[in-house]
């Protein structure tokens, strides 16, 4: 009999000890997979959004996140003048605030994120219905994108106007604006409720109340795929020394080193206490089933079972138990995952789409790996205590006894 | 401005934003809202050495700062709002606090300068802008005692137009980012705790196997299945209960590691772990019933046997 169905026939002679056996190293295992998806996962996520759009480089005023250091100044000429390096294939000036918009239907101020983009026709959205920023309108109306969250809570449709104040002591009682609404977008940073509108460059600063400063927030960047990332933020920095100029990847890497730095801890800290329990739970199931074996061990080593072959048993059992464990965690790792993925986006503001727990390959050969080392040392102790086993005596006393 | 703080007689306390975590509008907050520090530092020309003109006036400096450009009391500073350092003023440092940890800044760097308001305010005036200087972010305001926060705020809200007043109590409540962290722990918890508890389970039912032919014998000499039952449970409570203590004080003992490690990492007074006894008393409530519980259900597969089973060999 090989060592495999002999350990398969050592497990189910005892089935509810093997179930239950099976069933922690599952729970376990579970929330192991669980833990390694987080430790990458905002970082992936956030990647993924990130690289969602057309744009790679990303140029601010100064080395604090895309939008929370001083404005750049001089927007236009900049905009002409990176647009106009070879290495650079387009760049967009954004402008990012909030507005009040009246809703129609409780009669209540709600407070709206606005934003503008230079040229009008791109933007880090993505356009589902109608069409792009257009032209102001013979009425007035000033052209605008809307998400579907404004969309569903003001009841407006593309076509429709929107009414726009600026929600500063020093703009309000001025007259809303009139917006004509273009079309739907998606916006990748939008969070759950966020209700937000675009628009262009010069009806934002109407909004604000104030003429266009000529500035921005941010400015996007594509390179030029003949040049590539690396060539265009050379090429930028070169010809703009005092802007700080942002990969995808340095951003994400900022990221992965302050906001998303907790939960990268906390992944580290339960995985290395999941990984003690599972070592815990194994070692002790194993050490125990040896005891209660040792005169079956002793009569298979008289018999002629090598102490190699032993060990090879024991092995084999706590590979079955740790590898049906293991692979039964990972279906329900899966489900942890989305009930904690939702638990956690709940966070307030977060972009909607920004996941936590995020598959990649990697995280699932760590797992195998991690627990597959677990199964290997668990039965460290058992085997040894098996190997070292005085078969004579053991024997005796199973005689006697 | 001053009108309307008047009017609420406000008493200027730092207000604690709620910030959310990753948003567009956090990344894009003006530098109104969040850096007038910030727009400051950028242009921070720290003179360590120079005792400070006593005129001056005096600002505040956070202890990350403080260590960055090697500032001490009575330091000389001069801050600009603008990108590239002009009309920069002096500023005297007056003392070095330590920020108050924000669990949502984790990881950032606390570079930071508190300013008289007024201070603040002359530093960002502008001269095409007279109205500059009457702008604020938002008011901090402390009640009396009794006072009811929510219908405070709703008449804020209906006599001045654009405000938005929110009571604190309101912003920590429902969906604050520490209730969501919670709620993650906590779902932590109880996967972890089913885990313990299905390891607890295969534990008792090789611990009464053990027993199975002393359990026999009992039974032989006379004791009642209730009473095989009952001294089960009251081991079961023992090992339970000596767990659940001993796993308090190992998690009281190493929290202060934990937190020294983390404090050290991020640099910040942040308390990550603290168990306190209502959490105590929680471990012990779960732990307690989770382990009697276990060790009843694999004694009872035991007596529910005939006696010549158990003792069999």
């Amino acid at each position: 009999m090989s060592p495999l169905a002999l350990a398969w026939r050592g497990l189910t002679r005892q089935p509810a000890r093997a179930i239950l056996a099976i069933v922690g190293i599952a729970a376990v295992g579970a929330l192991l997979f669980d833990m390694l998806l987080l430790s990458r996962g905002l970082v992936l996520s956030m990647e993924r959004i990130l690289e969602s759009g057309e744009f790679d480089i990303r140029v601010a005023s100064s080395d604090a996140l895309p939008g929370m250091g001083p404005k750049i100044e001089g927007r236009d000429a900049l905009l002409a003048s990176l647009t106009a390096l070879p290495d650079v294939e387009r760049t967009v000036a954004l402008s990012f605030g909030t507005a009040v918009i009246d809703d129609p239907r409780s009669g209540r101020r709600t407070q709206i994120s606005l934003s503008a983009n230079e040229p009008r026709d791109f933007g880090f959205w993505t356009l589902i219905d109608g069409s792009t920023l257009g032209e102001t309108g013979e009425d007035g109306r000033r052209p605008l994108l809307v998400n579907r969250v404004l969309m569903e809570r003001a009841g407006v449709e593309t076509g429709d106007t929107l009414f726009i104040s600026g929600d500063r002591e020093g703009h309000l009682g001025r007259e809303p604006l009139a917006f004509r609404i273009d079309g739907i977008v998606d916006m990748p940073f939008d969070s759950r409720d966020e209700a937000s509108a675009v628009t262009t460059m010069g009806s934002y600063f109407e909004v604000l109340g104030a003429d266009d400063p000529d500035e921005a927030d941010l400015l996007l960047v594509t390179s030029a795929p003949s040049a590539g990332t690396l060539a265009a933020m050379a090429a930028i920095e070169e010809l703009e020394p005092d802007l700080h100029v942002f990969s995808t990847a340095q951003l994400v890497a900022r990221f992965q080193a302050t906001e998303f730095s907790y939960f990268r801890q906390v992944a580290f800290v339960l995985s290395s206490i999941t990984l003690v329990f599972a070592f815990l739970l194994v070692s002790t199931l194993l050490t125990v089933s040896v005891n209660q074996r040792f005169g079956e061990i002793a009569a298979l080593r008289a018999l002629g079972f090598s102490r190699q072959r032993v060990v090879l048993d024991l092995l084999c059992e706590s590979g079955l138990m740790v590898g049906t464990g293991g692979l039964l965690a990972l279906p329900l790792g899966f489900g942890l995952a989305r009930w904690l993925d939702e638990i956690l986006r709940a966070i307030p503001g977060l972009p909607e789409k920004l996941h936590f727990f995020v598959y990649e390959p990697r995280a699932l050969t760590l797992y195998c790996t991690l627990m597959a080392l677990t199964g290997v040392l668990a039965a460290a102790y058992p085997v040894i205590l098996a190997a070292r086993l005085p078969i004579a005596r053991k024997l005796r006393n199973e005689v006697v006894s | 401005m001053a009108a309307l703080a008047d009017r609420l007689e406000t008493n200027h306390i730092p207000s604690l934003p709620t910030r959310p975590m990753l948003s567009r509008r956090l990344l894009s907050l003006s530098p109104a809202r969040l850096a007038p520090l910030a727009l400051a530092i950028a242009a921070v020309l720290a003179s360590a050495a120079t005792p400070a003109d006593p005129s001056s006036p005096d600002v505040l400096v956070s202890r990350q700062l403080a260590d960055a450009e090697g500032l001490d009391v009575g330091s000389e500073i001069r801050l600009s709002a603008s990108r590239t350092g002009e009309d920069a003023q002096a500023f005297r440092v007056a003392g070095i606090y330590e920020p108050v940890p924000d669990p949502v800044r984790l990881g950032a760097q606390r570079l930071e300068v508190r300013l008289h308001l007024p201070d603040l305010l002359t530093l960002r005036a502008q001269p095409d802008d007279p109205a500059a200087t009457e702008r604020i972010d938002s008011l901090s305001v402390a009640l009396t005692g009794g006072a009811d926060a929510d219908a405070f705020a709703r008449v804020v809200s209906e006599r001045s137009p654009g405000l938005v007043a929110v009571p604190m109590a309101r912003i920590s409540r429902d969906d604050g980012v520490f209730v969501v962290l919670d709620r993650f722990h906590l779902a932590i918890a109880i996967v972890t705790v089913l885990a313990s508890t299905v390891f607890l389970l295969a534990l008792m039912i090789m611990r009464a196997d053990e027993r199975r032919e002393q359990t026999g014998i009992m039974r032989l000499i006379g004791f009642s299945r209730r009473h095989v039952l009952g001294e089960a449970l009251v081991e079961g409570l023992f090992i339970a209960l000596a767990g659940a203590i001993a796993g308090v004080l190992f998690a009281a003992a190493s929290q202060g590691l934990i937190n020294l490690f983390f404090q050290w990492y991020y640099d910040t007074a942040l308390v990550f772990v603290r168990v306190t006894p209502e959490i105590a008393w929680r471990c012990v409530a779960i732990a307690a019933p989770a382990g009697v519980l276990a060790g009843f259900v694999a004694t009872w597969a035991l007596v529910r046997r005939e006696i010549t089973a158990l003792i069999r060999r």
